[in-house]
């Protein structure tokens, strides 16, 4: 049995940013079970990691926008997580960044994060929004800043402790060539 | 049709819709999860609106990843979903269950869970082709042990439990010629 589900792609110089697939499984489990994903809440036992697959999924269900799969274009690999993330626990919407060992240090999560933007302001209307970094996580920190946003206090939250909220410049407010 | 699942198959019981599940069921899923009726299924007064919010994005995405998954129970009469129930099968589970939970109190007791469960029973023998079929129930839950029971199942107690650290007890079902 197949069950169709769709969500928007969007397209960047050298990404695809589109649906998580069954594919991508492994990649995302490897991730959640690394020690990479320690500024995230893990490492994750593997079937954990499953779930949380499925949770990425969900979102789109439930919320209507969530975070893709980014893909490197030409060979559709898994490079890593970004997107629209509002869990209810969360105080707003955020920009969420994760990636994948095979998507480190091309400013991918960059690329990724902007056209994310571009996707919130100009396709759904909203007029900000914030991520929420770590703030032992310094590569998170520097990209924020690259991507124009500034400190805004932070997030307390039960089980992931203290995260800084950094706030995204405003729909028109941030050119690629500022940075 | 953002985010919608599609394709999936509706089914009609005699008091019940079965449908997958769609934006807006969490608001009925949530306040269940958080509370003591969810204690037996990893809810409870340990589950925070973040878990349970989480919880049920996992139920959604379950279909995607299987192609088949936990169906919502929509009552007829009032349009309300009530609870889920039906092919459950996460990585770490030895084998496929036919789960359900019953969210909202006032229809518990109602032979609701017995009536979904019937019908999703034979979808998952003769849509699925599944060969046989468990319910994992914790041994403290005696509402789903007498369910299990009424439905014609019977404890099992050679069959491989999914979370050997906190053993339940495993339930099978009749097979799909019984």
């Amino acid at each position: 049995m197949t069950v169709t589900f769709t969500i928007p792609e969007l397209e960047t110089d050298r990404l695809r940013l589109r649906a998580p697939k069954a594919a991508d499984i492994e990649a995302y489990i490897d991730f959640r079970a690394s020690d990479r994903s320690k500024t995230v809440g893990g490492p994750y036992p593997r079937h954990t990691g499953w779930s949380q697959f499925a949770g990425l999924i969900g979102h789109w269900v439930i919320r209507g926008f969530g975070r893709w799969i980014v893909a490197d274009k030409s060979t559709d690999a898994p490079l890593g997580i970004v997107g629209l993330y509002h869990p209810d626990d969360w105080p707003e919407p955020e920009i969420a960044w994760s990636l994948f060992e095979a998507g480190e240090g091309r400013g991918i999560a960059y690329e990724a994060a902007l056209a994310s933007r571009a996707y919130a302001y100009d396709t759904l209307g909203w007029t900000g929004v914030m991520s929420l970094v770590d703030p032992a996580n310094t590569r998170s920190v520097a990209l924020a800043r690259r991507l124009g946003c500034v400190a805004d206090g932070h997030y307390d939250h039960p089980q992931y402790g203290r995260m800084h909220v950094w706030r995204h410049p405003g729909p028109g407010e941030h050119r690629e060539s500022d940075t | 049709m953002i985010g919608v699942l599609q394709d999936t198959p509706v089914i009609e019981t005699e008091r019940l819709i079965l449908r997958a599940p769609q934006a807006g069921d969490e608001e009925a899923f949530i306040p269940f999860a958080m509370s003591a009726r969810a204690e037996f299924i990893g809810g409870g007064a340990e589950c925070d609106l973040g878990l349970a919010w989480r919880i049920m994005a996992i139920i959604a995405g379950h279909w995607t990843i299987r192609g088949y998954g936990s169906f919502v129970l929509v009552d007829k009469a009032t349009g309300t979903p009530i609870g889920s129930a039906g092919p459950w099968h996460p990585a770490g589970w030895p084998e496929q269950e036919l789960g359900w939970t019953i969210w909202n109190a006032d229809f518990e007791g109602t032979g609701l869970a017995h009536e979904a469960v019937l019908a999703l029973r034979h979808y998952v023998y003769e849509t699925l082709k599944w060969p046989t079929a468990v319910s994992y129930i914790d041994e403290r839950n005696a509402r789903s042990i007498a369910l299990a029971e009424r439905l014609g199942c019977r404890l099992d107690k050679a069959a491989e439990q999914p979370k050997p650290e906190s053993p339940c007890l495993i339930y099978r079902h009749p097979g799909p010629a019984q």
